[in-house]
């Protein structure tokens, strides 16, 4: 969109939070995350480095809060008083919720990040200024910001390694502002391979996520879900999750649901495109 | 599917690389005026071949031994990311962390691209020709018992060759030391189920109690375990979701999953399976009697009092255990690494059979039926041995490969300088690690993604396989070769008649699977050029309908002595845990930067070594987050930051393995402590392999302290009061509608 | 704050790269656009002259380069010439399709220098011209089985993927439209060319101006081209006076930037 078009849609674009008028079609991309199956490796967290350059900032820049990891493992302790954590560690992997309704986007003076018709939130590195008001009004703290020259002054990739740089994905110079984009090289490559085949995206294993794939456990999900035959349709359907509500029915029920699926700070009416899947833990032991 | 080996070779050339000429800024118009960059095309190329389209080639994974299939993405001549294969029986097109990291074990800028020869302290970059003559030169009147071969785990067609060149010089002195492999486990199993790697059907379990087994994290085949133990959690085959009790000192990541974590006084594993057994036999548990018998005195109480777990919770897991059926019992790291360790793995193998599981949910697993191919494994038993000859000044020539014992083993060992003593030391290394330091010559290997090879798995998962390993991309270094093709080399200085027909390795492996097509599954395949192209294609050779080994199940609890719980030690009052950690397990790996940046699962520290100490001993010791603690035990001391941890034992500390390394590379080299060199020189019993946890320490303020450099933040992993992370229990949560 | 300022030099642009066009026409002789003494050199150092400040000099050369839609030619190892591969037959060209060269420009994201076999192909059979210079070079390179060093022309930053791929498909494949057309909406009119030559500034404004023109996504009477009832990303079509639904090309920022 040029940036006519962007200020002629202003509204469209940064408050699209899904409602009957505008309706997602045919694609709206959304993930389920399953914390009974995620076990905390952090292999997506590495597979996510691979495919999407990210520069490995150092010890030092690390200790400064400037690593870059768009997917990280979030370990949470039981503070309960008890001696040993004897229900073990929480883990959460926490990535860009990519919500329809982004805090993010409503801030970014030059419309760097905005969203996409198929439910995306997209950050765009050319037009980023580097203001960082997004990354200040992210409730989750999942935009990251290049601090530095990664890929010169930093020699982040030293001759041999930048061979391995995915050439679908850019390399962000100093001074803009990045975050999981839900592998948006991906999901672009099969979009537009289905529409020259005419046909949609199947819901077949021909999308997934770099994190996704490499999950272990297989405890994320990712796809379609405007799809009702995709298995994340299936999931939020049967959590009884809504995309476009910021308080679900189930939780109203007194007593509460017996179902696991939530979505991080919804009552902020974000309206995330992520759900969780409560963890489980056994009662009789 | 490929037409020919010369189009595949030419396709994994690197297109268009011309060095500077990639820009590689995000933002900026530099390089977009016309003429300023050159574009590359191929001279030939076959319709499969088409720029910014990746094509995917399958292989297998070595940065561990578990011998996960791969698929490689492949762009431009460049293998840019690292997949499961689906087909894999191993995998199933799942990786781990340390699996995704390949690419930068192979794009690594830090790899020996020379032949190296000593003279002096530095190493003088010589040809190969040069380097093969030295070698030949060097074993002339060198009888075959003054050779000695020091190798990490090996399998496939590489330990064959390996074991033809060790034959060929008339030694027998082939030393298998992996540092920290299950050697004691594999014993015990030996014994209980006459197999040393089972089948462990943890999706089948409704229960799985472990002994300290991180088998989501770095036990055996973690990527295999991990969807084992989603469909465990899922409930799959209609039983209801499983339980995961799991027993250590020290909570490793597939504790931290558990339902129940039970922290026990370390090395009392055993007593708390016997104690196990003890109660099931109360709750009316079918027995021998000599099980009975021998359990008769691990009463509840007892049993408390040595372990610490409460008398309320062994009577709750043993309901469970006999309540829930088929269960699982893992004995692992933490079990086997003491003294005891054989009786403590024989108690818990022997719960196992109490409970009946043994045929269900450990089976034995299929065996490829070319046992010169299985994978020669060993511990550090071996490395002793082998380190007693260097003592003697036994062996003129030692060749290593895959190993690192100047890294890996007790500074008391003094393996560095008993090393020294042997008059020729060849090592075939990727990167110049302590031991490539140590070297008389230097031989530069392929990267795994750029080499040939087969590979054996050691824990076989679903049916027997072989896994095909292949390059990926062409060498990114000239003078690197694979370890294959050097052997063939050196086999032919002694047997030059008998390898005559192989020009190069790739050769041999082709001629070598094509001689055995109808048994590898090309019976149906008269043509062997399609036949070994698919082969290649598919990555794997699959044994449909192979054998099973047969498991002869000792029963009966004759030997089992397990001793006391050790008692205080006044002067060393604390356990050493040296913790194997799923990214980093012996250290070969940590020059790998994606690694090291990987924050660990529990502490989430990053770049740096730290010791686990337990909130109510820190508190008694004044030691907070951060502190510089002295670790110093009977062997050596050292220095590293502390980290208040809930998860561990009081009595015990816990310091990971994998860093502290003082060569290897840039994203290694001064990063972090070692501990393995301050272990204390304990064996175990019966198998004569280091005790890991048997080193006892005690620690000192230093009064330094520094910021810890971790992930979790100010708060310490605390929701705050958020929902963040919420639980649910099993009697509330409804998972039956789930999809 | 240069990422600021390249942002308001990319809107300034969009307006000064459409007078420019209409105003000031490429030199008709490829010499005077050599890279040295060039017109764009020109052009700008006649303005730089007059800045004040180093801000001033740079900003203006800016301008400068941003009014020039024609790169500069482009000194290749073989002078190839376009006007004899693709030209008309009736000027001794030989109606060669683009894509029987750039054979992935409509399987992929680059349209591709065709491998050197593919010019051998052809050549080891066309004896008439086998001594004449170019084509004994273009042999040397196949002899000595090297690729033949062209230099990039037509380039464009590395945040952005252009899909050579959905544009032929779209163009030629489902709208029907001739290949050097549709090619030349961004290379020019390469059959009277020799060696290729940047024929527009590639920029966003560029691109930008032929996506918002409504392209047709129905046949008439409504039948949707390319088995496809859906144009996601497109502004809402509109019905043009033959009843054919005509919608703006993709205008979602991530569809190039990622």
């Amino acid at each position: 969109m040029s940036i006519t078009t962007l200020f002629d849609n202003y509204s469209e674009f940064r408050h699209r939070h899904p409602d009957g008028d505008v309706p997602h079609n045919p694609y709206k991309w959304a993930m389920a995350i399953d914390l009974d199956a995620c076990s905390g490796c952090n292999a997506c967290s590495v597979a996510c480095y691979a495919e999407n350059n990210l520069p490995v900032v150092g010890r030092e820049k690390f200790a400064h809060g400037q690593v870059m990891h768009w997917m990280r493992i979030e370990r949470y302790w039981d503070h309960d008083g008890s001696e040993f954590p004897e229900r073990g560690a929480r883990y959460l992997p926490m990535l860009c919720q990519q919500c329809e309704a982004a805090p993010c986007e409503t801030v970014c003076p030059v419309g760097a990040t905005n969203h996409t018709p198929d439910g995306l939130n997209s950050q765009i590195y050319n037009r980023c200024i580097g203001s960082r008001f997004c990354d200040s009004n992210c409730p989750y703290k999942v935009r990251y910001f290049n601090w530095y020259d990664y890929p010169s002054t930093d020699n982040v990739w030293p001759a041999e390694m930048n061979m391995q740089l995915n050439p679908d994905v850019t390399v962000r110079g100093k001074g803009v502002m990045e975050k999981c984009t839900f592998c948006i090289q991906r999901i672009r490559g099969v979009e537009l391979d289905a529409k020259t085949q005419g046909r949609l995206v199947r819901d077949d294993g021909e999308l997934q996520t770099a994190c996704q794939q490499a999950c272990p456990t297989s405890a994320i999900s990712f796809g379609n879900l405007v799809d009702p035959d995709s298995k994340v349709h299936k999931q939020w359907r049967a959590q009884q999750v809504d995309l476009d509500k910021h308080e679900q029915a189930k939780d109203q029920e007194e007593g509460g649901s017996d179902l696991r699926g939530y979505r991080i700070y919804e009552w902020l009416a974000p309206y995330p495109s992520i759900m969780y899947l409560e963890r489980v833990r056994e009662s009789e032991i | 599917m490929m037409n020919s080996d010369f189009d595949r070779r030419d396709f994994l050339k690197v297109l268009g690389w011309g060095g500077t000429a990639v820009a590689l800024t995000g933002c900026g118009n530099g390089m977009v005026e016309s003429g300023k960059e050159t574009i590359v095309s191929y001279t030939e190329a076959t319709d499969y071949m088409i720029p910014s389209i990746s094509v995917y080639f399958n292989s297998t994974c070595a940065q561990c031994d578990a011998g996960c299939n791969i698929t490689g993405r492949i762009r431009e001549g460049r293998v840019l990311k690292l997949e499961g294969n689906p087909k894999s029986g191993i995998n199933r097109g799942k990786t781990c962390g340390l699996g995704q990291a390949g690419v930068q074990n192979h794009y690594n800028p830090d790899r020996v691209r020379a032949p190296l020869l000593r003279t002096g302290d530095t190493g003088e970059a010589i040809t190969w020709e040069k380097a093969y003559a030295l070698i030949d030169e060097k074993l002339k009147g060198v009888s075959g018992n003054e050779v000695a071969f020091l190798t990490g785990s090996m399998s496939g067609h590489t330990k064959v060759l390996m074991g033809n060149y060790i034959d060929s010089l008339g030694s027998k002195n082939h030393f298998v030391y992996e540092a920290i492999g299950p050697a004691v486990v594999r014993a015990a199993n030996k014994k209980s189920y006459g197999v040393e790697m089972p089948r462990l059907n943890i999706n089948k379990a409704k229960v799985v109690l472990s002994f300290g087994a991180d088998f989501l994290g770095a036990w055996v085949s973690p990527v295999n375990f991990s969807q084992q133990y989603a469909q465990f959690r899922k409930g799959a085959g209609g039983h209801q979701r499983g339980v995961l009790v799991q027993v250590e000192s020290k909570m490793t990541i597939t504790g931290a999953n558990a339902d129940r974590w039970l922290v026990v006084r370390p090395g009392t594993e055993g007593i708390l399976a016997l104690g196990i057994i003890n109660v099931l036999g109360d709750l009316g548990v079918n027995m021998p009697g000599d099980i009975a018998a021998a359990v008769k005195a691990y009463d509840k109480d007892r049993v408390s009092k040595d372990t610490g777990v409460s008398a309320e919770q062994i009577g709750k897991l043993a309901t469970l255990l006999k309540e829930r059926t088929p269960s699982l019992v893992l004995a692992g790291t933490a079990a086997e690494g003491y003294a005891h360790g054989s009786q403590n793995a024989a108690a818990i193998n022997l719960l196992n059979q109490v409970l009946g599981n043994v045929g269900k949910t450990v089976e034995a697993a299929a065996v490829v039926p070319f046992p010169q191919m299985a994978p020669a494994t060993g511990n550090t038993a071996a490395l002793k041995m082998l380190n007693d000859g260097l003592t003697a000044g036994k062996y003129k020539v030692l060749f290593s490969y895959g190993a690192n014992p100047v890294f890996t083993s007790p500074a008391g060992m003094k393996f560095k300088d008993n090393m020294a003593k042997a008059g020729f030391k060849v090592v075939f290394a990727q990167y110049l690690d302590e031991t490539a330091l140590q070297a008389d010559l230097v031989l530069p290997l392929d990267s795994a993604l750029e080499d040939w090879g087969t590979q054996v798995p050691e824990y076989m998962a679903e049916g027997a396989q072989i896994n095909i390993r292949q390059p990926l991309m062409e060498k990114l270094h000239a003078d690197t070769r694979g370890i294959g093709d050097i052997l063939l080399t050196l086999v032919k200085q002694r047997r030059a008649a008998e390898y005559k027909p192989f020009d190069d390795y790739y050769g041999y492996l082709r001629a070598a699977v094509l001689q055995n097509k109808a048994a590898l599954g090309g019976a149906d395949q008269p043509d062997n050029d399609i036949f070994w192209n698919e082969t290649l294609s598919k990555g794997i050779i699959n044994f449909e309908g192979a054998k099973h080994a047969s498991l002869s199940v000792k029963s009966g609890a004759a030997g089992l002595s397990l001793p006391a719980p050790s008692v205080a030690d006044a002067e060393y009052p604390l356990q050493l845990i040296p913790h194997v950690t799923a990214n980093l397990r012996d250290g070969r790996n940590t020059n790998q930067p994606w690694l090291q940046e990987s924050p660990d699962p529990l502490t989430t520290i990053v770049w740096d070594s730290w010791m686990e100490i337990h909130p109510k001993k820190a508190a008694e010791l004044g030691i907070v987050e951060g502190d510089i603690v002295e670790v110093t035990s009977r062997s050596g001391s050292l220095k590293v930051q502390a980290y208040v941890f809930p998860g561990i034992h009081p009595d015990a500390i816990s310091i990971p393995l994998g860093r502290g390394h003082e060569a290897l590379g840039r994203y290694a080299k001064g990063y972090g402590v070692n501990p393995f060199q301050i272990l204390d020189m304990v064996y175990e019993k019966e198998t004569g392999e280091l005790a890991l946890h048997e080193t006892r320490v005690k620690i000192r303020k230093t009064g330094d302290r520094v910021i810890v450099v971790k992930d979790e933040g100010p708060v310490g992993g605390n929701q705050v009061g958020q929902k963040i992370v919420p639980e649910m229990f099993t009697n509330k949560v409804n998972l039956s509608k789930e999809i | 704050m240069h990422s600021f300022l390249r942002l308001s030099f990319l809107l300034l642009g969009f307006f000064v790269a459409g007078i420019s066009y209409a105003a000031e026409a490429p030199p008709s002789d490829p010499s005077l656009l050599g890279i040295d003494g060039s017109a764009i050199d020109k052009a700008a150092r006649a303005r730089s002259d007059t800045g004040g400040s180093d801000f001033n000099t740079w900003w203006q050369k800016y301008f400068a380069e941003s009014t020039t839609e024609v790169g500069p030619v482009v000194k290749q190892p073989i002078e190839f010439p376009h006007f004899r591969h693709a030209g008309d037959r009736d000027k001794g060209g030989m109606e060669i399709n683009c894509m029987y060269c750039h054979t992935y420009a409509r399987r992929s994201l680059v349209a591709g220098i065709p491998p050197v076999y593919k010019c051998i192909g052809c050549h080891q059979s066309i004896d008439e011209v086998r001594n004449k210079p170019r084509i004994k070079k273009l042999f040397e390179y196949w002899d000595a089985k090297k690729a033949i060093p062209w230099k990039k022309v037509n380039d464009i930053p590395d945040f952005v993927r252009f899909s050579h791929e959905r544009h032929i498909q779209r163009f030629v494949f489902q709208l029907n439209r001739p290949v050097q057309q549709v090619c030349g909406y961004c290379h020019g009119d390469v059959k009277t060319l020799s060696v290729d030559r940047r024929e527009h500034l590639l920029s966003m404004g560029f691109c930008v101006t032929c996506h918002e023109i409504n392209h047709p996504v129905t046949a008439p009477g409504g039948t949707p081209i390319g088995n496809q009832d859906y144009w996601y990303g497109m502004r809402k079509p509109v019905e043009d006076s033959s009843g054919i639904l005509k919608a703006q090309g993709p205008n979602d920022c991530s569809v190039c930037h990622k």
